[in-house]
């Protein structure tokens, strides 16, 4: 992708940068409005269930256009190999911190000393951010010369993965 | 209850129509004729995969409108059925088209950008890796929306 590409370099960047704060704002609860379907009633931010239940998802989706339109925006001022590899450090990042606390809460589980720490999860994130800014240092620079279009597609399927996961509940129940 | 009932169906006519289009499409790239196309699965192959792009951009974007308008009545007569009766799975299933259906449609700039013509040899990959995962999810939407619809049976 060329660096005067600025359509496709938002198109890449919105999708993943979309994807990833759509999982946040799912998991952490970051509605940027509340509809009350019962009612019709919509309210600004987080707002609990009034008469009938209540409806996060839409904002959801506009907390998450707002952020990923705004990333987008500033991803076309920045230059291509930074941005490569900031991508690369969040997808490694991702992916390590996921090997490294499950295998901190493996270590846990079966130690035969008490380890707690392991527990907290800041722990990996540290060692995460850390070995995934090492990869986005280290990776060859033909890979970093340019925005991989493939981030357009594996950010999002990645979010479908941990989206799936924590919906694992509904179905094991 | 007409009104809705309207609503569900019309989704369901344009969901089918993206279907077809996405499937034609992803067939096509996927898999295309390397000679004169001979029987139905050659024909269906043999589609121009390029023409379809503002088709799938444009049913996508009204079929996602009008199934999040139905989402509103929904949440608040079948889902308080489904969640009674303990249809748990089927309450999750329909939990997981919400987020399929926001991810197909944060997809479709850059499919739009990869499909642009003229088609960039350098986009090759990726279109055809956005293109099946898009295919995949409104696949996967298109049997959930069927299986949720079937929790209460049409109209109870």
């Amino acid at each position: 992708m060329t660096a005067t590409n600025k359509v496709g370099i938002f198109a890449v960047v919105f999708g993943a940068a979309y994807a990833v704060i759509y999982v946040i704002s799912t998991e952490v609860n970051l509605p940027l409005l509340t509809y009350h379907p019962a009612t019709g009633d919509i309210g600004l931010l987080y707002q609990p269930p009034g008469r009938g239940p209540a409806m996060y998802w839409y904002g959801w989706m506009l907390t998450s256009l707002i952020g990923a339109s705004a990333l987008a925006l500033i991803a076309t001022v920045v230059p291509e190999p930074w941005l490569q590899r900031t991508l690369i450090f969040g997808a490694a990042g991702a992916v390590l911190y996921l090997a490294v606390y499950t295998l901190a809460l493996a270590v846990y589980e079966h130690a035969s000393v008490e380890l707690q720490f392991l527990e907290n999860r800041w722990w990996s994130v540290a060692v995460a951010a850390a070995a995934a800014a090492a990869v986005s240092l280290l990776v060859p620079a033909r890979w970093a010369q340019r925005l991989w279009p493939g981030w357009a597609w594996v950010v999002p399927l990645g979010a479908i993965a941990v989206l799936t996961y924590y919906l694992t509940p509904y179905f094991t129940r | 209850m007409v009104f809705w009932t309207t609503l569900l169906i019309m989704h369901g006519l344009l969901a089918i129509a993206l279907l077809g289009a996405v499937t034609h499409q992803a067939v096509a790239l996927w898999l295309p004729v390397r000679a004169a196309a001979g029987g139905f699965v050659g024909r269906f192959r043999a589609v121009p995969s390029h023409a379809y792009v503002t088709a799938i951009i444009v049913l996508y974007v009204l079929t996602f409108v009008m199934g999040a308008w139905i989402y509103t009545h929904y949440r608040y007569t079948a889902r308080l059925a489904l969640e009674q009766l303990r249809f748990f799975k089927v309450v999750g299933a329909f939990e997981v088209k919400e987020h399929l259906a926001v991810i197909g449609l944060i997809l479709l700039p850059a499919y739009w950008y990869f499909w642009r013509p003229p088609l960039s040899p350098d986009y090759a990959a990726a279109r055809r890796q956005v293109t099946l995962l898009l295919a995949l999810l409104i696949w996967a939407n298109f049997l959930i929306g069927h299986i949720v619809n079937n929790g209460r049976g049409f109209g109870s």
